[in-house]
């Protein structure tokens, strides 16, 4: 409570201060070449709208830019999914900023970095262009991101790059400034200019910490559109094959990733653990409780935005391990089979995946006697691509339970159980002693 | 057909309310005072009918005009010829007339026990739901041990057994004429720790065995156990009726309480079972089926994926799409 006052008291002081300030010190004029940039930059610059056909209410929004002085916009592929692959119920418009409507046609996606390409029905004044030779950016250097904020209007925000960051699992630039939901698909430009990448997201939990698609994916992209002899006619295969792609990709990384073994005394569990897969850990031993719990939580930082309802292209691992000596052994058996419950369901009325399927048994590798059960779940609109969770328990003591659940969505059956085999085979204990 | 005779009053499901003696015919019914048989009944006349012997012996009842009659088997009669079982109605009373000559039915033979009945089973039925309780909070309460949670434990479980077998008791009473709660109270009991005890010997052997249909459709046997139990408590209410109707009752119970949880399972979960795979984890100590190798184990699961697919092409509405979990 003193502290919050106190904090509260803190707050005050800053605003009292800051008005202080602002009645002595002159403000700075605004930044010059955010105004040169944002006065060339303004005819270029669209808002995307994708719309249910009934109606024609909007549904979604963000913001999308014309390349030289063709008809061709780039957006974010998340900004364009619904017509992507609901072609039927949604449409796409684009509004420019003298207030000019149109129909969007779209062109080109690539879901593994979140871009599009879509036409309009106008052509752009050449401020934004993509040339093979791309800006070299240094850190702290200054971007200028523009879009159309929260379907307010179309603005201009400032902030320094600050390099490439690789949690995701494609390249992102790091951007340290405003970007605010609507302006996912603007541009990022230099202050000469030259785009250095395309807005895509922030993180929620920080501070103006915003992420870039670098303008290289942008230029490939461009490219696959020039060379594309016709518009694809249903997206939802080229996202498939994307996916499958992603996946190829992703496991390909993951096995090049050394395992590595997290301790959960007396148990050795593997996990993979690099820039993409992080691992966190967590214990709730209590006085207060009989039991306790430690766990290893291992995720992907980033998955694949598929559409609203279907994030994929992501893996994650717990161990856990739970133990007790004063449960004693009918109990403590209570206590790990409501552990090992599953609370997932999903029905078969679901419109994105099957109902999932089981199969389960009692599994030993030579270190470690479990029970396993791997579940599995189709994609229904991605042919070829299945969710699958491995569940396991320990099963060699009566007061202790060693439990593991990986979880891989968006993969293919053979990289899924090339996964549930690899956890099966290194689970392990230290030998009793 | 020999005086005296008996008039008797039933009620609608055949049991006699009141009973009066007549030594000779004819006897005069009604609600008048200067009748022999005094109705108390609105819907009857003040001489509404007379029984007299007919010529052929027998006893017979005679309309003396009433306004509603004298009603057998739903029809109105002027003259009714009737017996020892003819059961006939007057306004809203039902009748029946027996002469002391009247052969009645053999002595059954008794098979109820007698001392099982009041408080003995009572107290041994609250004893098993009390004790049922108390052993289910203590297995589930893994966490810091709070006397609240056996408090709740047992109310709960009181509440619901004293609703239960008091539902049946007052069944019994209407039916059956006595109330018999001890006996419907360990009835309940019973089935309770009969599930209680099925179930875990069923989630042992799942586990022992790696046998997982047992607890994957255990709650069928649950159904099929409560189901005993209605049919225990049938004939606790009419220990005379055939049985062979109780039993046909309750298999139709079991057939829809276990229908209605293929459905709901389905329904929720996309599959039949309740659930989605075996949950259960007992000590090692157990087990009695050893652990296969994981590369057989991934082979079976491989062949998994034929029925995933097989699953995906089945096409779904759009009515699904509310059903959003994430």
């Amino acid at each position: 409570m003193r502290f919050q006052l106190f904090l509260a008291l803190s707050l005050s002081c800053v605003c009292a201060a800051a008005a202080a300030a602002e009645e002595k010190v002159q403000l700075p004029a605004p930044s010059s070449s955010a105004q040169r940039l944002y006065s060339h930059a303004k005819a270029d610059i669209v808002q995307l709208r994708s719309l249910l056909r009934n109606g024609r209410t909007q549904s979604s929004v963000g913001s999308g830019f014309l390349i030289g002085t063709g008809n061709l916009a780039v957006t974010n592929y998340h900004v364009m999914s619904q017509i992507a692959l609901d072609p039927d119920t949604y449409v796409g418009e684009y509004v420019d900023t003298n207030g000019k409507r149109g129909e969007v046609k779209l062109l080109a996606v690539d879901v593994l970095h979140d871009l599009a390409v879509v036409s309009i029905d106008r052509k752009g004044g050449g401020f934004f262009n993509v040339p093979d030779q791309l800006p070299q950016l240094v850190q702290g250097q200054y971007l200028y991101s523009l879009g159309n904020p929260l379907d307010l209007g179309f603005a201009i925000s400032e902030g320094a790059y600050n390099g490439i960051v690789n949690r995701s699992f494609y390249d992102q630039l790091m951007f340290t400034g405003p970007i605010n939901s609507g302006m996912s698909g603007g541009p990022s430009v230099t202050v000469d200019g030259r785009v250095a990448g395309v807005n895509v997201s922030k993180r929620l939990d920080g501070e103006l910490v915003s992420f870039l698609v670098p303008v290289r994916f942008v230029r490939d992209l461009l490219k696959k559109v020039a060379g594309q002899k016709q518009v694809p006619e249903d997206f939802k295969l080229v996202v498939g094959q994307q996916l499958l792609e992603h996946q190829k990709t992703m496991m390909e990384r993951l096995e090049g990733t050394p395992l590595t073994f997290k301790e959960l005394k007396p148990y050795k569990m593997p996990v993979w653990e690099s820039d993409q897969v992080r691992c966190w850990g967590r214990s709730n031993s209590s006085q207060s409780k009989p039991y306790s719990i430690d766990q290893v939580n291992c995720a992907m930082e980033s998955a694949l935005f598929v559409s609203d309802r279907i994030q994929t292209g992501h893996i994650s691992i717990q161990h856990k391990l739970l133990q007790s000596s004063e449960l004693g052994v009918l109990r403590f058996s209570s206590l790990a089979s409501n552990s090992f419950k599953n609370q997932g369901g999903g029905g078969h009325k679901d419109t994105r995946y099957t109902a999932p399927k089981c199969v389960e048994q009692f599994v030993t590798n030579e270190k470690l006697p479990m029970r396993a059960a791997l579940c599995v779940r189709a994609y229904r609109k991605f042919p070829g691509l299945y969710d699958f969770t491995l569940h396991t328990a320990s099963t060699d003591s009566g007061e202790m339970s060693l439990q593991s659940r990986i979880e891989t969505s968006g993969v293919s059956y053979q990289s899924g159980l090339r996964i549930a085999r690899i956890f099966l085979e290194n689970a392990g204990r230290e030998s009793k002693q | 057909m020999n005086a005296p005779f008996y008039v008797e009053v039933l009620a609608r499901n055949g049991e006699v309310r009141h009973r009066q003696r007549v030594d000779a015919l004819p006897i005069r019914i009604g609600q008048g005072y200067d009748n022999d048989f005094i109705l108390d009944d609105r819907h009857t006349s003040a001489h509404h009918a007379i029984i007299e012997r007919n010529e052929a012996g027998g006893l017979e009842v005679i309309d003396l005009g009433s306004r509603n009659g004298v009603v057998h088997k739903g029809k109105r009669q002027a003259r009714l010829t009737i017996d020892g079982n003819t059961v006939f109605r007057l306004g809203h009373t039902n009748l029946r007339v027996r002469a002391a000559d009247f052969s009645v039915a053999d002595e059954m033979r008794d098979t109820t026990f007698h001392y099982w009945e009041g408080l003995p089973p009572a107290l041994t039925g609250l004893a098993l739901m009390l004790s049922l309780a108390l052993m289910n909070t203590w297995i589930a309460d893994t966490e810091k041990a709070e006397s609240i949670h056996y408090v709740t434990g047992l109310v709960g479980m009181l509440g619901i057994g004293l609703l239960w077998s008091g539902g049946w008791a007052l069944a019994n009473r209407l039916f059956g004429g006595q109330t018999r709660f001890g006996r419907h109270l360990f009835i309940a009991a019973s089935g309770l720790v009969v599930i209680e005890i099925v179930s875990l010997l069923e989630a042992l052997a799942a586990y022992a065995f790696s046998l997982e249909i047992f607890t994957r459709y255990g709650s069928h046997v649950a159904v099929a156990i409560a189901a005993g139990m209605v049919y225990f408590h049938l004939t606790t209410i009419n220990p005379n009726s055939p049985r062979r109707r109780f039993a046909v009752v309750c298999a139709l119970l079991f057939c829809l309480g276990s229908g209605m949880v293929l459905v709901v399972n389905f329904q929720s979960r996309g599959h039949l079972a309740d659930e989605l795979y075996m949950s259960e984890l007992f000590s090692p100590g157990l087990r009695a089926s050893s652990g296969k190798p994981v590369e057989q184990f991934i082979a079976e699961s491989g062949q998994l994926e034929a029925t995933v697919d097989a699953e995906r092409s089945k096409v779904v509405s759009d009515e699904g799409e509310e059903d959003d979990e994430d």
